[in-house]
């Protein structure tokens, strides 16, 4: 019952950010606020995907129907989402926590601090501007950015979209790494003697895990926060379409659709992530 | 222990001053009128009519180049620097002080008060940039109001839906105080909530509300320019229709770097250039200053791992 509370407060919540821009307008030099537009809008989607469509959206010139695109841009979106979140935890778990006792590792994660004093936009701007310096340099193709293109490849997004989440997380893995690696238990079991990748394994990364699940969900939502601009300024195919027209006027249905759709597949991904670590845990942990 | 010099701190002070400075003396110091273009013209070079038109590069005429449309860059850049700096303190400021409001008065509550936890937890995963561009869309683009109305009501939305995560961190402080000894002391001694939270938390809460209005301002101006990513600038969008094209109306370097970002593929990258290393310094010298300042209260609580 409280999934479906949860659910129906999240279409609603969607509702109400989408309706913004019917909410809060100007009409000669006086700003309107009225809500009430947003219901009239609402009622017309809720009517139309009761009548089984999701309505249509210009994409350019052409009206297109949502449903025919949602599912291969949810697709697109839902690649690159995952792969970087996966990203992210696979390198703040092995960088942050397994190998953090090497030193090179700990001058490495110094310089991704120092990195991350840049907000991530601009580093996604700046590797743009780097791919096409490499381009002309070495006539090397790393970044495409026509979508219909032959040579069209997802690695160079992925990496851009896994930068953000990976530096938060792993800053907070290291920090809690950091905090564990200093309690008493720790000390009474290297002195017992036991190994080092057994007290990493057994007696630090389960205590490190309730943080990384916490910090799990944080994680998506940085992801999710990039994922705008990652696929608005390399123009990936994908549902911020629907959210964010390069041109022309707002759309409330598709970016309805759209952003509803980026919360299911960042709750799959979520889902996902909470089996592999799982998977990770029943072969390497409890084995 | 050995004293090491913090220079995060000493760093991100100085440009931060330097960007105060520049802030409030920009517009007066700036080489051009606002209005000032390059137009298309001939120049005799070395006995040949040479065509010089707009984007100039950098040169010492202009020393950041023009802009396509051959404004200056640096005037652009001065003319913008007041906004960037100022409206970002105030929403920081005015972040500060709803959140203050709201995590003192929630934090010292006997029960844990589910209602605003609910709000809290929600809207941490909500990236603010997305309600705020909707919202203030219908009314930044082509504004019918003047830009002051527009910068207010900006800062306004902006501080307004951010101040949950300031009132959760000072919530969460606060009822870290609460359970302190002293505290149970004073309570036992008959202080009242006022008492309580002037004289025993607040004090507490200093250097922490140092840090959250510091941090507050790097995420702002990452906020601000996300929205320029999506041509959403402070104080107003300027969108002709024939080509299609977005102008910041204030010249904030947010908005600058964002209706300049095209030019990334192109042959002028001075034009995207400019704004970005500017941006880059505002925000990089707030990380700094927030950064030395975390070192220096955290100091006392280091802890150094066995392994």
């Amino acid at each position: 019952m409280s999934y479906v509370k949860q659910l129906l407060g999240m279409f609603f919540l969607v509702i109400a950010v989408c309706g913004g821009p019917f909410m809060l307008y100007t009409v000669k030099e006086e700003i309107v606020f009225a809500p009430e537009n947003v219901v009239v809008h609402t009622v017309y989607l809720i009517q139309q995907i009761a009548g089984g469509s999701l309505g249509t959206y210009y994409l350019g010139e052409n009206e297109r129907s949502i449903a025919e695109d949602i599912v291969p841009f949810a697709i697109s979106t839902f690649e690159l989402l995952f792969s970087s979140v996966l990203i992210a935890v696979v390198a703040s778990l092995v960088f942050g926590l397994f190998l953090q006792r090497f030193r090179i590792v700990r001058h490495l994660q110094k310089g991704m601090n120092l990195f991350a004093t840049i907000p991530d936009f601009i580093l996604i701007l700046v590797s743009i501007l780097a791919a096409i310096g490499f381009y002309k340099m070495t006539n090397i193709r790393i970044i495409t950015l026509s979508p219909t293109s032959d040579s069209a490849n997802s690695w160079f997004p992925m990496t851009l979209l896994a930068i953000g989440p990976t530096i938060f997380l792993m800053k907070v893995i290291s920090l809690k790494y950091t905090q564990i690696g200093g309690e008493d238990y720790i000390k009474t079991a290297l002195a017992k003697g036991m190994g080092v990748w057994h007290v990493l394994i057994h007696h630090v990364y389960k205590n490190i895990k309730p943080f990384l699940l916490a910090d799990l969900k944080k994680t998506i939502a940085i992801t999710v926060a990039n994922l705008f601009i990652v696929e608005y300024l390399l123009n990936v195919v994908g549902l911020t379409r629907f959210i964010f027209s390069k041109s022309g006027a707002y759309q409330f249905n598709a970016a309805v659709m759209g952003l509803l759709g980026i919360i299911f597949l960042s709750i799959l991904v979520y889902l996902l992530i909470r089996v592999i670590l799982y998977l990770f845990e029943r072969a390497v942990v409890y084995k | 222990m050995q004293k090491r010099m913090n220079w995060s701190l000493w760093i991100g002070a100085f440009l931060v001053l330097l960007l105060l400075i520049v802030g409030v003396i920009g517009p007066y110091v700036a080489p051009y009128e606002l209005d000032f273009q390059e137009k298309l013209r001939n120049e005799v070079v070395g006995g040949k009519t040479v065509i010089i038109s707009p984007p100039l590069p950098p040169s010492d005429e202009h020393a950041f180049g023009t802009d396509k449309w051959g404004y200056d860059m640096l005037t652009l850049l001065l003319h913008g620097a007041p906004y960037t700096v100022f409206v970002t303190l105030a929403i920081a400021l005015v972040r500060l002080v709803i959140g203050m409001g709201i995590g003192l008065y929630i934090g010292v509550q006997d029960k844990p008060q589910r209602w605003w936890l609910a709000i809290e937890n929600a809207w941490s995963y909500m990236p603010i940039f997305i309600p705020v561009y909707f919202l203030l869309k219908g009314v930044s683009i082509n504004p019918l109001m003047p830009t002051s109305t527009l910068v207010a009501l900006f800062i306004g939305v902006v501080a307004v839906l951010g101040a949950p995560s300031v009132a959760s961190s000072i919530r969460q402080k606060t009822e870290q105080i609460k359970e302190t000894q002293y505290v149970l002391a004073a309570t036992s001694l008959g202080a009242g909530r006022e008492q309580i939270i002037f004289r025993h938390i607040v004090p507490h809460l200093k250097e922490q509300l140092i840090i959250i209005l510091v941090t507050e301002m790097v995420a702002i101006m990452t906020l601000m320019g996300l929205l320029g990513m999506f041509d959403l600038f402070v104080g107003g969008t300027k969108m002709t229709m024939d080509p299609v094209l977005y102008h910041s109306i204030t010249h904030e370097w947010a908005g600058l770097l964002g209706s300049y970002r095209g030019f990334v593929y192109s042959n002028y990258t001075w034009i995207f250039l400019t704004p970005l290393v500017a941006f880059v310094w505002a925000i990089g010298s707030f990380t700094l200053l927030a950064k030395g300042l975390r070192e220096k209260f955290e100091q006392t609580y280091h802890r150094t791992p066995f392994i």
